[in-house]
């Protein structure tokens, strides 16, 4: 059996370990601690802002430039994936590629995003809609009357209007505690006896027909404990992603993991790969902090960027891809980073690697570094992910695109 | 039985250790994104322990001395949050050391008499039935519990009548040949005093395989004394161990069928303890489990896999101190080789017995409730058997589900046709 070597455990070297252990590898996935996922919002963005806001994300993909990472992936690795995931994880995720939910944010913006949770959804912001906003008071990191003074003066997307009120609910997550993070409360909304407890202390201050908007926090284990909630106040709800740690980014996290751990990926946690070996130009094997070796016949670089480290700068402004010391797009075209800093996009945030039709890293004459080596997810070069919002679907597309690329190069 | 008064390596100001300053060095790298607190199974479940971010790197940069969070003393050290921090900060090795630091002078006897393993197993063999019969009987237990702060209810280790050492000693000496060539053989003193039958089945699986086995005259790791903050005295044990695992060979592959002691010598005695020190880094090279080692056996083509087949459905939970050497989840892999066999990964972070911390009459209640998700799960997957690579583990889960729990060697020993 051919073998596979996944280093990063982030959306992009989780879909990539899913997709090729489908396609019948052997597959280890390494990593040297958990990915973004649960740092974010628990959807999957596609594309957000290009720059103004995005209302059918698949048509943005479509019109990208060249140098950007939805060019080498295609669409089609955009659709797939979408559909891969939306497939695996039903009670999770759901959504349009060629439409964008538009969701209240913590701070009461309004956010494009393409795939949701069931429990967010009820937030897709409409006109006419009467929402109320519930706080917790021993919850840190959610402020309802910030929520929803600022949808309430704002037009939206669609140019209509909104209603927004807020209510407090005093409740803690367990006995004595004054002051939890959300992770907390997400482990009390797993009991039912929490679930009737918030409920019978929110219903009365609830007006028919208003949609109920909460903490992202309804549940962590029992990913139907939102709806059982829904059913016990007798109104629509939704879920408001917080601040890291992020409740839906860990469910996410936890089932992809899961998926790939029952479907025979073997899996390394706690390991930073520092070195690697090659054989005839080929990447043989690569190396961990502690010592072990791992040999493979294909090799998925999917160690994210600047915030996983898999790229560095130092103080002579000189980027470095740390593993495989793969060359860089983006850099030596004058300053990376600008001193305005809520002006211009900053340079520094395109760079990463370029690849080929393949989802190969190239060097600047565009053939592959290694023949087997692939990269996928935060590593490439030529988008800013966290500002048009595309870091989701471009982990999933490029994960996509590089198990097809490695399994017909294998097969 | 007397103990030996235990001192600290640390000078004056708590502070002045190669480890601390070790791992002092990866505080910076915090970025404060919570993905430890969401991680440990100490904070899940009790709201007395504020958790990995708030006691490591967060109360540590307010640190002169003593910690500033008291709540440290909760942490059970199972390594879980240094595992997924991507950042590579040190947070368990920070914890364990601010923990020995505040104990320092008022370390209980406690702490000290449960650090003290091969005490406890010497001890305890010549006399074997004896005090098995103590250390079930529950007025005792209460005792122990009153005077010396065991709880009565926590598990505790199986007297044996002979000694691992002793069998080995005594059986008719294997007459080779040896294709393989020849490995040490390092039992930990779980292995050698209370869990003597995973040592002799781990052995007659490596001279199966045709390897000749060494197994050197050999003292304590000093595991449980560091996890209760005696460094000093661990960190004689653990070189006193290089020393007598060295004495086999010096470029032999050691192997141990004792994950908590093999993750001491690969790493913990220098992550916590600062041991800095050539033979300890020979040692932790040299070492590996013996499910890693059969792994990598059966990755490199080399590993037979005419086992017979064994029908049954059995849950296998990996511990943390397995877990934190970075190796993945060996077994899992080797038993699935094995035809007929279903190994349904517990997945769980922790037991809750952490060593010795589950033991403990403040800390009895918090571990239980750590251990119940993986308690029910094995109940519900077998309740005849369980799989576990480590023995507090295995004692833990036994003694809390009711389901025997065996090392995974025990049916790669049956698979091969030796028992
Ligand atoms: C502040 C910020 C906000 C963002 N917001 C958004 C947003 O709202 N929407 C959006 O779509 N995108 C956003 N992005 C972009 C985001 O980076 C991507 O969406 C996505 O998380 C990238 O996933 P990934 O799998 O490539 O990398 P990551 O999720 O970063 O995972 C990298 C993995 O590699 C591992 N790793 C790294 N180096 C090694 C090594 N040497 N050895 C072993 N393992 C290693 C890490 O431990 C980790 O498991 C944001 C980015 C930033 C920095
Ligand atoms: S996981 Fe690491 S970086 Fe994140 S808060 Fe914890 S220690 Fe800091
Ligand atoms: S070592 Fe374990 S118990 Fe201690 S803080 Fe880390 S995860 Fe929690
Ligand atoms: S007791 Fe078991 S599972 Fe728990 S800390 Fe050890 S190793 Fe972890």
């Amino acid at each position: 059996m051919s073998r596979a070597v996944v280093i990063g455990a982030g959306l992009a070297g989780l879909v990539a370990a899913n997709r090729l252990v489908d396609a019948g590898l052997d597959v280890t996935l390494l990593h040297k601690g958990l990915g973004g996922l649960q740092l974010g919002q628990g959807s999957i963005d596609v594309f957000g802002y290009a720059p103004e806001r995005v209302l059918n994300p698949i048509k943005a993909v479509s019109q990208v430039a060249t140098s950007h990472p939805y060019a080498a992936a295609g669409s089609a690795a955009v659709l797939d994936g979408l559909a891969y995931l939306k497939q695996e994880l039903p009670t999770l995720l759901v959504g349009d590629p060629e439409a964008n939910y538009q969701l209240p944010t913590a701070v009461g913006s309004i956010r494009p995003t393409c795939l949701a949770q069931p429990s967010m959804i009820a937030g897709h912001v409409r006109d006419g809609a009467h929402l109320v906003i519930v706080g917790i008071r021993q919850l840190k990191d959610f402020h309802p009357q910030l929520v929803a003074e600022n949808l309430a003066r704002t037009v939206l997307p669609d140019g209509g209007r909104l209603t927004a009120r807020h209510v407090w609910v005093d409740l803690p997550a367990r006995d004595g505690e004054v002051d939890s993070f959300g992770v907390g409360y997400a482990r009390a909304f797993d009991t039912e006896a929490f679930r009737i407890a918030f409920a019978t202390a929110l219903s009365p201050q609830l007006k028919d027909d208003e949609v109920v908007g909460l903490p992202a926090v309804l549940g962590l284990a029992d990913v139907k404990a939102w709806r059982d909630l829904a059913g016990k106040l007798g109104h629509q709800v939704f879920e408001i992603p917080l601040p890291p740690p992020s409740v839906p980014g860990m469910r996410l996290n936890e089932a992809l993991t899961a998926r790939a751990r029952s479907a025979g990926v073997r899996i390394v946690p706690g390991v930073r790969t520092t070195t690697f070996s090659t054989v005839a130009g080929r990447v043989a094997s690569v190396t961990t902090a502690a010592g072990r070796t791992y040999s493979g016949d294909a090799f998925v670089l999917a160690t994210g960027g600047f915030e996983s480290g898999a790229l560095e700068l130092d103080s002579h402004q000189v980027v470095r891809e740390t593993l495989f010391g793969l060359p860089l797009t983006g850099v030596g075209d004058g300053p990376l980073v600008h001193g305005d800093y809520w002006g211009a996009e900053q340079p520094l945030f395109r760079v990463g690697v370029s690849v080929d039709a393949a989802m190969r890293p190239i060097d600047p004459w565009g053939a592959p570094a290694y023949p087997n080596l692939w990269a996928a997810g935060g590593i490439l070069a030529g988008a800013s992910g966290w500002k048009e919002l595309s870091g989701d679907g471009i982990a999933v597309a490029s994960a996509v695109a590089a198990a097809a690329a490695i399994t017909k190069e294998l097969s | 039985m007397t103990i030996p008064e235990q001192r600290l390596v640390m000078g004056e100001d708590g502070l002045a250790f190669a480890g601390h300053k070790l791992s002092r060095a990866s505080l910076d790298a915090c970025v404060k994104c919570t993905i430890c607190e969401t991680a440990c199974p100490v904070s899940a479940v009790t709201p007395l322990f504020t958790g990995p971010k708030f006691v490591g790197p967060q109360a540590e940069r307010f640190r002169n001395g003593e910690s500033v969070d008291h709540s440290l003393d909760y942490c059970s050290s199972c390594g879980t949050c240094t595992l997924v921090c991507p950042q590579g900060v040190q947070i368990a090795e920070l914890n364990s050391q601010a923990r020995a630091v505040m104990k320092a002078d008022h370390m209980p006897l406690r702490d000290r008499l449960i650090g003290q393993t091969v005490l406890m197993g010497t001890v305890m063999t010549p006399v074997a039935p004896i005090a098995r019969a103590a250390l079930n009987n529950k007025p005792i237990r209460k005792v122990m519990e009153a005077v010396i702060g065991v709880h009565a209810d926590a598990p505790m280790p199986p007297a044996q009548s002979q000694t691992f050492e002793g069998w080995f000693r005594k059986r008719p000496k294997p007459a080779g040949p040896f294709p393989r060539g020849t490995l040490v053989f390092f039992h930990g003193c779980a292995g050698g005093y209370f869990e003597v039958e995973t040592s002799k089945k781990s052995v007659e699986v490596l001279e199966h395989l045709g390897y000749q086995v060494l197994v050197p005259k050999q003292g304590c790791c000093g595991l449980a004394q560091q996890s209760n903050g005696l460094f000093d005295g661990a960190t004689k044990d653990v070189l006193k161990l290089c020393d007598d695992l060295r004495s086999a060979g010096t470029d032999l592959t050691i192997i141990s069928s004792s994950g908590s002691c093999t993750g001491m010598l690969k790493h913990e005695a220098h992550e916590i303890m600062g041991v800095d020190d050539e033979r300890l880094r020979d040692v932790g090279t040299r070492i590996r489990d013996i499910m890693e080692f059969l792994l990598e056996l059966h990755d490199a083509g080399e590993l037979p896999t005419d086992f017979a087949p064994i029908e049954m459905t059995v849950p296998y939970h990996a511990p943390c101190q397995l877990k934190s050497q970075g190796i993945g989840k060996p077994a899992i892999e080797v038993l699935r080789l094995i035809p007929g066999l279903t190994v349904v990964d517990s997945n769980a972070t922790c037991c809750g017995i952490a060593g010795t911390y589950g033991l403990k009459k403040e800390k009895y209640e918090i571990a239980q409730a750590v251990g119940k998700p993986l308690f029910d799960m094995v109940k519900a997957t077998n309740p005849e058997l369980a799989l576990c690579d480590t023995e507090t583990c295995r004692w833990q889960i036994e003694q809390s589900s009711g389901v025997k729990t065996e090392h995974p060697i025990y049916l790669i020993h049956q698979a091969y046709g030796l028992s």
